[in-house]
């Protein structure tokens, strides 16, 4: 490499040793608050959860393991909800991630070709993502309103069919929580599914249609095979961004009826915030965070990909 | 965008496609209809806000008010249980500050790591992206608690400063500052220039792109923040909007007109910003890490 030269020759004498250390103050701000706010609350976080906190008194006594083993002895209230609550997110997760990329795909398959509109459907499908979680809860949680919600006056004037208690009946409350995700979030992989499809050479799809191949055997045997990484992508995301449910269900269901969508994060924080058991909920973010680490060592593996291509340019 | 014509073939692009559209109207009606399903949600929304509270829950429904009435609106905007308004500025107030501090802590731990060499860059560059791999949740109580310690809860740099040493940031900045040519910096280190002088005049200038793409990421993460915002902040006064406008809605439950002209009012702003920064998030989402 003929960088490395560089410095040594131009640079004169004397701000050798500066040029030592300087790297390191642009890194300082960063690093000290990243040891205060990312490093410090892991450790701080196990210490807490080896405690019992009290946070009227600020005294802590040793109790071990206890929290930990709490979460695996049936019987404790924490090992009924914490279990039930990672179950209701998982069910989100494996209901709503098909969900996502199935659609996502198929929009932006409508959306990849030119057509008249193009941008303003793009817009369409992307603008609900900007809006918060609440904004977006309190308008699905009034769509499905059990008496009056529109979903159920489309459904009477369509069919003359009596309403559904949407909300408060088990099982029918994921429907607004799932529909109303889907709404909010797949504008986002379709912006990345039509970034992928426009990087997909031509002259594929031209070879093709000179084979006479149609429009569907065309998606089938060169635009999937084609998206297959970045559909991997996709779906780690999504079922992360799935397991974090929180603002939905809290907003539109509040976790009901009788904790049936609450969700693992909502009980950790009920735990912890409302019920004040702070170190049984920080043994809970624990268990769950390390769950969660498997899928997000799937997602840095894709991404530290992404940085060895970059570094070998 | 891919609205950029091929070389050679700069006028010829407009007829073809017009000519097609006949052709391609099953896929058109499709969108449309896809399009209603998507805008229906909000048109009912901003419909509602305008409507009397007897239109709101009439049955069967009107799709269009009947009375037409900006009352829900003066009563959100002067209601006595919270300013959303006031909300509104917290938000701003925050996702600026968080947005400007992330940026400028991102770029400064970029730039070393990237143009720079010196003992321990990739070991450090590796322990900090190696965080990315924590979920959230295992920091959610520690952070909590120091917070409580701090004094922090309340006040508005619990919602700054925890999240502030994010690495995403450095990451996307680090992957775009590689990237800029190095001939570009030796010259103006032949001129005279320092490595902060070579930051701010070359490296940043050059960066722009990926700087408002950060920037927009940051200001709507913070922006959207809901979990935190939900339990460190617990003033009326001091809410950001998402927080205010549920808290709000558990007491207007019933009050639909009401209840919409709050949504609606909370939107708005994420409205406007989208229409301003829309190619900016488009184009970010479409480069960011992500080139398979």
């Amino acid at each position: 490499m003929t960088t490395t030269q560089a410095p040594a020759t131009h640079a004169p004498p004397g701000t050798r040793r500066r040029g030592s250390l300087e790297p390191y103050l642009y890194l300082l701000p960063h690093a000290a608050l990243f040891f205060m706010f990312t490093v410090y609350p892991i450790g701080y976080g196990l210490y807490i959860s080896l405690h019992r906190w009290d946070l009227l008194n600020n005294t802590q006594t040793f109790v071990g393991t206890e929290f930990f083993r709490n979460l695996f002895t049936s019987g404790t209230p924490q090992f009924e909800f914490f279990w039930r609550t990672l179950w209701n997110t998982t069910f989100f997760t494996l209901v709503s991630v098909p969900l996502l990329v199935a659609a996502a795909l198929g929009l932006a398959a409508l959306l990849h070709r030119p057509i008249f509109g193009r941008t303003f459907f793009r817009a369409v499908f992307f603008m609900p993502g900007i809006l918060t979680v609440s904004v977006m809860g309190i308008l699905w949680r009034w769509m499905f309103d059990n008496q009056i919600g529109l979903v159920n006056a489309a459904r009477d004037l369509m069919t003359g069919a009596p309403p559904i208690a949407w909300l408060s009946t088990e099982g029918l409350a994921w429907v607004p929580i799932v529909v109303g995700t889907i709404w909010w979030t797949v504008g986002f992989n379709m912006t990345l599914y039509l970034a992928a499809m426009s990087n997909i050479p031509h002259s594929l799809y031209e070879a093709a249609a000179l084979d006479g191949a149609t429009g569907t055997q065309q998606f089938r045997f060169i635009t999937w095979p084609m998206l297959t990484p970045i559909t991997l992508f996709v779906v780690i995301t999504t079922a992360l961004a799935s397991f974090q449910l929180f603002g939905q269900s809290l907003v539109i269901t509040n976790g009901g009826p009788t904790r049936s969508t609450q969700s693992v994060i909502q009980y950790i924080t009920e735990e912890g915030f409302t019920n004040s058991q702070i170190s049984s909920a920080a043994a809970m973010g624990f268990v769950f965070g390390l769950m969660m680490l498997v899928l997000t060592a799937a997602q840095f593996r894709l991404m530290a990909r992404d940085v060895q291509s970059a570094e070998e340019k | 965008m891919t609205t950029v014509p091929p070389e050679g073939a700069p006028v010829r692009a407009q007829p073809p496609r017009r000519r097609r559209l006949p052709r391609e109207w099953p896929r058109f009606l499709v969108l449309c209809l896809l399009s209603l399903l998507f805008l229906a949600p909000v048109y009912w929304m901003i419909s509602t806000s305008f409507k009397t509270e007897a239109d709101a829950i009439a049955s069967p429904v009107q799709w269009w008010p009947a009375h037409p009435t900006l009352e829900n609106y003066r009563a959100v905007l002067t209601s006595p249980d919270g300013n959303i308004l006031r909300w509104t500025w917290n938000s701003l107030f925050v996702a600026l500050t968080f947005t400007v501090l992330h940026v400028a802590l991102c770029a400064l731990t970029a730039y070393p790591l990237a143009r720079m060499r010196f003992p321990g860059r990739n070991a450090w560059f590796w322990f900090i992206l190696s965080s990315l791999m924590i979920p959230g949740i295992v920091t959610l109580v520690p952070t909590y608690i120091m917070m409580l310690n701090f004094g922090w809860i309340n006040s508005f740099h619990a919602l700054i400063w925890p999240g502030i040493s994010g690495v995403f940031g450095v990451f996307l900045l680090r992957q775009f500052f590689v990237g800029i040519p190095r001939e570009l910096e030796e010259a103006a280190r032949l001129d005279g220039a320092g490595n902060f002088q070579i930051l701010w005049r070359i490296i940043l200038p050059l960066s722009v792109p990926s700087l408002v793409t950060l920037a927009v990421f940051a200001f709507m993460g913070s922006w959207n923040n809901y979990l935190w915002p939900l339990y460190t902040v617990t003033d009326v006064d001091k809410m950001t909007l998402p927080v205010g406008i549920t808290t709000f809605s558990q007491r207007y439950t019933t009050e639909y007109g009401k209840l919409m002209a709050a949504t609606t009012l909370a939107a708005v702003p994420a409205l406007v910003a989208y229409l301003i920064a829309q190619r900016f998030l488009e184009a970010g989402l479409s480069t960011t890490g992500l080139k398979e």
